[in-house]
């Protein structure tokens, strides 16, 4: 009986403190982690590709004349990354920030508009003639990804939030 | 895993060849997952008979292969990694000796951990002879995982229907005869050890390349494929059919837990309450934490329920009165 003892008991006098000092000293996770959203609108084309891929579907964009808004509705973001994953911008990034527990909704919300060169023929948003090759994904603008004020989610939500 | 089953199934559908070097990293990531999930089983199997400096230990044994996970694929849990046709992150090589300075970590501290539980007489007494499934019945409930390989039942998807990279790297199923929940114990703890060897394994084999296929038309409609993943409980299965929308018409997902707690009734005849929480625990049942029991004695009718807290003290007393022995 007392072997298995003796021998346990090396095994937690070897280790006498392994837990870290957080919160009360900073963490800081790996390279690579999958932290908060940044969306870094300066770089942004207005592909789309990030709500396309979105499986939460929270990553919307609504055509308002010349102007483009996107929302990311981060209440019920999984950090999958793929929004990062797919941006050929990389406008979207993560970043390594998880601290990201919050009391007020709106500070998950990421609302932004961009202004978009408008195609005369058919009406859709462009960023410029050039740029549009760098698209890959084709945009969701209709269908199941657009759900409209029906969702609770969908109202608008001043300017800048995030 | 549940990720590997779901993206293998629509690459059976879709007839997508994964690139070798994804099923590799598909190799890692899954034994990663299972060394981390055996390590978190045996702390809360040591957790409910009270026994809580092996929980202490297990949990910083495996804490390192959480951070090791975290670096490869950007989260503790939840990696992300798979994609239908492959996986999203590779696993560069600046990271290999990292992982396998991990995996010596592990072994050296698992194979203390054992050698010091073998000889652990409190403990040998609360598992050996407890909760046993005999061999029969163990094949006649279909039980699954560590659960059937502790009552001599060597079933393993990944030796039977070898996925991912389990082909090249091979798989030795461990098996205990003890059909006890020591024998289950032991299958988990030995195959913790057989998992960091694949681990090893699978990195010295990693073929170059790239990582994701090329999926060039869009997944036929109406396909239907079912495939099977060895999880750190049991093998788990997925189907799916395909539809026109870029999502699945049909999904099933099951999981072994269902299929190995059909037998905990069988498990518990005959046992005192205070042996139920640890038999229940040697299954490794997912059902977060509503555990409770509710009690019929059969002499008067009477119905008493135990709460969660009640079982644990039940539990952890009798360890108490078996030391004081």
């Amino acid at each position: 009986m007392f072997k298995g003892k003796i021998k346990e008991a090396r095994i937690c006098f070897a280790h006498p403190r392994v837990t870290l000092k957080y919160p009360f000293e900073p963490l800081e996770p790996p390279d690579g982690f999958r932290g908060r959203i940044q969306v870094d609108v300066e770089k942004c084309i207005g592909c789309g590709g990030c709500g396309n891929v979105c499986p939460s579907r929270l990553i919307r964009f609504y055509d308002e004349g010349d102007r483009t808004r996107m929302e990311f509705i981060l209440d019920r973001c999984t950090y999958c990354g793929r929004c990062a994953d797919v941006c050929p911008e990389k406008a979207v990034t993560m970043t390594k920030e998880f601290e990201t527990a919050t009391d007020n909704l709106e500070d998950l919300y990421i609302v932004q508009e961009l202004y978009m060169g408008t195609c005369n023929r058919c009406g859709r948003c462009f960023e410029t003639e050039n740029w549009i090759d760098k698209i890959p994904t084709r945009r969701h603008r209709e269908g199941a990804l657009f759900v409209g004020p029906a969702m609770p989610h969908a109202k608008p939500v001043g300017e800048v939030g995030g | 895993m549940h990720s590997t089953g779901y993206c293998q199934a629509l690459e059976k559908a879709a007839e997508i060849e994964v690139p070798p070097r994804a099923r590799f990293i598909r190799t890692i990531i899954l034994e990663l997952e299972r060394i981390h999930s055996h390590l978190l089983w045996l702390g809360i199997a040591g957790h409910i008979i009270g026994f809580d400096t092996i929980l202490m230990q297990a949990w910083r044994i495996r804490e390192p292969v959480m951070w090791l996970a975290e670096e490869i694929t950007g989260n503790r849990k939840l990696y992300g990694m798979n994609i239908v046709g492959g996986v999203r992150r590779d696993i560069p090589a600046e990271l290999h000796p990292k992982i396998l300075e991990v995996m010596d970590h592990v072994e050296k501290e698992t194979r203390a951990v054992l050698n010091a539980v073998v000889d652990d007489s409190t403990i040998r007494m609360r598992l050996e002879g407890v909760g046993k499934v005999p061999n029969e019945e163990a094949i006649a409930h279909s039980i699954l995982g560590p659960s059937a390989r502790g009552s001599g039942v060597a079933i393993d998807i990944r030796a039977d229907h070898p996925y991912a990279a389990y082909a090249e790297t091979g798989v030795n199923v461990i098996v205990e005869t003890g059909e006890d929940i020591w024998a289950r114990t032991v299958v988990r703890i030995k195959e913790t050890l057989e998992s960091i060897r694949i681990v090893r394994d699978a990195l010295a084999m990693m073929p170059r390349g790239p990582i994701q296929a090329v999926i060039d038309k869009p997944i036929p409609p109406g396909r239907v494929a079912c495939s099977s993943v060895e999880a750190p409980r049991g093998e788990t299965h997925h189907f799916v059919i395909t539809s026109e929308e870029p999502r699945p018409y049909r999904w099933k997902a099951r999981a072994p837990t269902f299929q190995n707690l059909q037998v905990v009734p069988l498990a518990i005849l005959n046992e005192t309450i205070a042996d139920v929480p640890i038999t229940l625990g040697s299954f490794d049942p997912c059902f977060s934490c509503t555990e409770r029991v509710e009690a019929v004695d059969v002499r008067n009718g009477q119905l008493k329920v135990y709460s969660k807290r009640e079982l644990e003290e039940l539990s952890r007393a009798l360890t108490r009165r078996l030391r004081g022995r």
